[in-house]
């Protein structure tokens, strides 16, 4: 007997040990098999409008695309496919990080942690480069702007799983962005622990962030990007100019901004950094790198910002010996220019844009100088001859004996600022 | 047979043992051998992991162990990132583990990957185990039996996923462990432990056929988010645990396999052993009996099971029919 049991024990062993070496085998065999049955997902971004006769009148009237919502083709009542997250362009009430509640204090579902006490009002305006409130209230019906709550189910044993559950919710929202910036899952990073005093420490923290604002973030006033494009290595970036001159609004290039652009900590373009030379390493792919210039240069040359070397602000009278100061400085480019496929060098005659100078139609007093009442009343060209505004206006038509600017039609006056 | 040694009546043994195996799960509808007959209920239960979403806090893994008694230490201590270093695999401290993979489309988020048993629909453990230690249910769960275990570690072979692992520091009646899908838990009424804490609802549990569903309409819906492909969906016949992920999942640690079930596993066995017959004996013999020294000890007291056993090596069909 004793000798059956150690034979099974014997065959056991042996069986193990071959099944790892038929295991190893088996496991390759089946790996050469190829019998992957693809899903079929239908990718189509076709706009279908609405049967008007059978739908109800507002929602045949909705000017979205039906993708919006549905995300399958054809939506039925009984099948409406109706796409949970996110409904981007719903939101239709709109607020500024002002108007936001400035503290919320999330302990709905506390069991294992305490409080998270949520600095929104700070987030709010970090969001306004990334997509705004839709960044978070993603889920939003046309009209206000909706709490979490409102939607997501506070229990994760529910009937629709399809839709996350509040916990998931709110820690997905926030862990996207902070386990990108703090490198941590730490859960006290966020929560105020359980400790005995947890109701004061709430308090404590409440107090510590409200009144808080997001610091005012710095602009650089230059990037030279060094790229691999081999026809010109060097992109200048005169960041201050597009703002100022070009009057281009943070958000048209900034809409996507990840929160670790500023407070990645490995990242040196960090507060203060004006100033400094900074050297940023990007991984972007090119359409990435070329999407905020694209939304002007769209139809320029490449060597219009990449060059050998670094430029030089650019200049309207280096470049074109025409000043916008003091009038013209203000306005888009493309109110004079028109915009093809370059900007086309203008006639700088002021009547060739200006074409209703006339007496009494003109207020003079924008040249910095009011012309006196007997002048005030003649023709244009009575001094500026043939219309010819950029030359010096002559005198000898009326008064042999004086020259502009030695003597004047009228006085100077102070520049008028506009 | 008996106490006959010679290698036609091993082979003999050996191939009956393995094509019962096979067997088991082949014909298991009809014959409902090592399994219930509604393995493939439409209630049965599945978790869908979705990787894009997990953010690697091992709170999982924190509670499957306080779950299973097991020494879990403070949750604090889980925020610790430095084990991702190495990649690690359930063990006999763990039924679950969390990795960590390269993202490439964004360095900064690195891809998390939770990993227990996948409770497969037609389970190559099952299929493998000769005593019937590893039943599959109805509710979708695959779970490993102390008292029928004769600690073979045949399943440990078996398993595509590499699951079940053996308690290698006890000496006395160790264990083979793996995820139970936290089958007391989901008797109370309760979740899983790895399902209810996890802070961003990575893991989602429902019925298979709903998680799959779900999982499908992601695709979808989201397909620069996700690749086409819900993993344990057809693997090895699929699996109650399926994943959704953003990246290859070859790439993620999973094993390249084919869809055809436990069968094909077996069957690879079978022939290795006739492939690498000779080196494995001399060691084994040496360890098989030791083993039978222990086990004599140990269950000196236990002379009705061996009497079974005995049973079962004499006569291997029948024996493996009635388990
Ligand atoms: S993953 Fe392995 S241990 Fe789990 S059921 Fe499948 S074969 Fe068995
Ligand atoms: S289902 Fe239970 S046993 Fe399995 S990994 Fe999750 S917590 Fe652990
Ligand atoms: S608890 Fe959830 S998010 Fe955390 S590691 Fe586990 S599966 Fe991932």
């Amino acid at each position: 007997m004793k000798k059956n049991v150690f034979l099974f024990v014997f065959f056991l062993c042996l069986l193990t040990s071959l099944g790892i070496y038929g295991f190893q085998g088996g496991k390759s065999a089946t790996g050469t098999q190829k019998q992957e049955k693809p899903n079929i997902i239908v990718k189509s971004r076709q706009v279908i409008k609405p049967d008007n006769k059978n739908q109800n009148k507002l929602h045949a009237k909705c000017t979205l695309n039906c993708k919006t919502c549905h995300y399958c083709e054809y939506p039925t009542k009984k099948n409406p496919c109706l796409i949970y997250c996110p409904r981007d362009g719903m939101v239709t009430v709109f607020h500024t990080p002002e108007e936001c509640p400035e503290v919320i204090t999330l302990d709905e579902m506390s069991v294992r942690f305490g409080a998270v006490v949520f600095s929104h009002k700070i987030h709010a305006e970090m969001s306004q480069m990334s997509n705004g409130c839709q960044g978070c209230h993603h889920y939003n019906t046309t009209g206000p702007v909706l709490a979490c709550r409102k939607c997501h189910e506070q229990t994760r044993i529910r009937k629709d799983l399809n839709k996350v559950d509040l916990k998931g919710a709110y820690h997905r929202q926030c862990m996207t962005c902070h386990r990108q910036w703090s490198h941590t899952t730490d859960c006290n990073f966020c929560h105020i622990s359980k400790v005995p005093n947890h109701k004061q420490k709430i308090q404590e923290k409440i107090i510590q962030i409200s009144g808080k604002e997001h610091p005012k973030t710095v602009e650089p006033n230059k990037l030279v990007f060094e790229t691999s494009y081999k026809k010109g290595k060097f992109v200048t970036f005169y960041h201050e100019d597009h703002i100022k001159v070009f009057n281009v609004a943070c958000n048209k290039c900034h809409w996507d901004e990840n929160c670790i652009t500023c407070h990645d900590p490995n990242n040196k373009l960090t507060h203060g950094a004006k100033g400094k030379n900074i050297s940023i390493k990007t991984k972007k792919t090119f359409d990435e790198h070329h999407a905020p210039c694209n939304n002007c240069h769209k139809q320029d040359h490449c060597n219009v910002c990449h060059n050998d070397k670094e430029l030089e602000a650019w200049d309207h009278f280096k470049v074109t010996k025409f000043e916008l100061k003091p009038h013209h400085d203000k306005l888009a480019c493309t109110k004079c220019h028109e915009r093809t496929s370059k900007f086309q060098k203008l006639n700088s005659d002021c009547n060739s844009c200006h074409k209703n100078f006339k007496p009494g139609k003109f207020n003079h007093n924008v040249v910095a100088l009011k012309l006196s009442d007997n002048h005030a009343d003649l023709a244009c060209e009575s001094c500026h001859v043939k219309s010819r505004f950029k030359d010096k206006p002559v005198c000898k038509e009326c008064h042999d004996d004086k020259e502009f600017p030695k003597s004047l039609p009228g006085e100077k006056i102070a520049k008028k600022k506009k | 047979m008996e106490t006959n040694s010679n290698s036609h009546s091993r082979r003999h043994f050996i191939k009956n043992v393995a094509a019962l195996g096979a067997g088991v799960v082949a014909t298991s509808a009809n014959q409902a051998v090592a399994a219930p007959a509604n393995i493939l209920s439409e209630d049965r239960k599945g978790v869908l992991v979705d990787t894009t979403v997990c953010i690697g806090c091992r709170n999982c893994e924190w509670a499957c162990k306080k779950s299973h008694d097991k020494e879990s230490g403070n949750i604090e201590e889980y925020s610790d990132r430095s084990v991702f270093k190495q990649f690690r695999r359930p063990s006999a401290a763990t039924y679950t583990v969390v990795n960590e993979f390269s993202n490439p489309k964004n360095p900064a988020l690195p891809i998390n990957v939770k990993v227990q048993c996948m409770h497969c629909d037609r389970p190559a453990c099952v299929s493998a185990c000769i005593v019937g230690a590893l039943s599959k249910y109805e509710d979708g769960s695959t779970i490993w039996d102390p008292v029928k275990c004769i600690g073979c570690r045949y399943c440990m072979v078996a398993c595509s996923f590499q699951i079940p692992t053996f308690d290698y520091n006890k000496a006395i009646e160790p264990n083979i462990n793996k995820c139970d899908f936290c089958n007391e838990r989901r008797k109370a009424g309760k979740l899983p432990a790895c399902v209810d804490i996890c802070p961003v609802e990575a893991l989602v549990f429902g019925t298979r056929s709903e998680i799959i569903k779900i999982a499908r309409e992601k695709i979808q819906r989201n397909p620069e988010r996700y690749i086409n492909h819900i993993y344990g969906e057809n693997e090895v016949s699929g699996t109650s645990w399926v994943y959704l992920a953003g990246r290859n999942f070859y790439e993620l640690g999973f094993p390249k396999l084919g869809f055809k079930h436990a069968p094909g596993v077996s069957e690879a066995i079978q022939h290795g052993i006739f492939a690498y017959f000779v080196p494995p004996v001399m060691f084994y013999s040496l360890l098989g009996t030791m083993m039978w020294i222990y086990k004599r000890r140990e269950e000196f007291n236990k002379e009705a099971e061996l009497a079974e056993e005995l049973e079962l090596q004499s006569e291997p069909e029948s024996e493996v029919e009635e388990l």
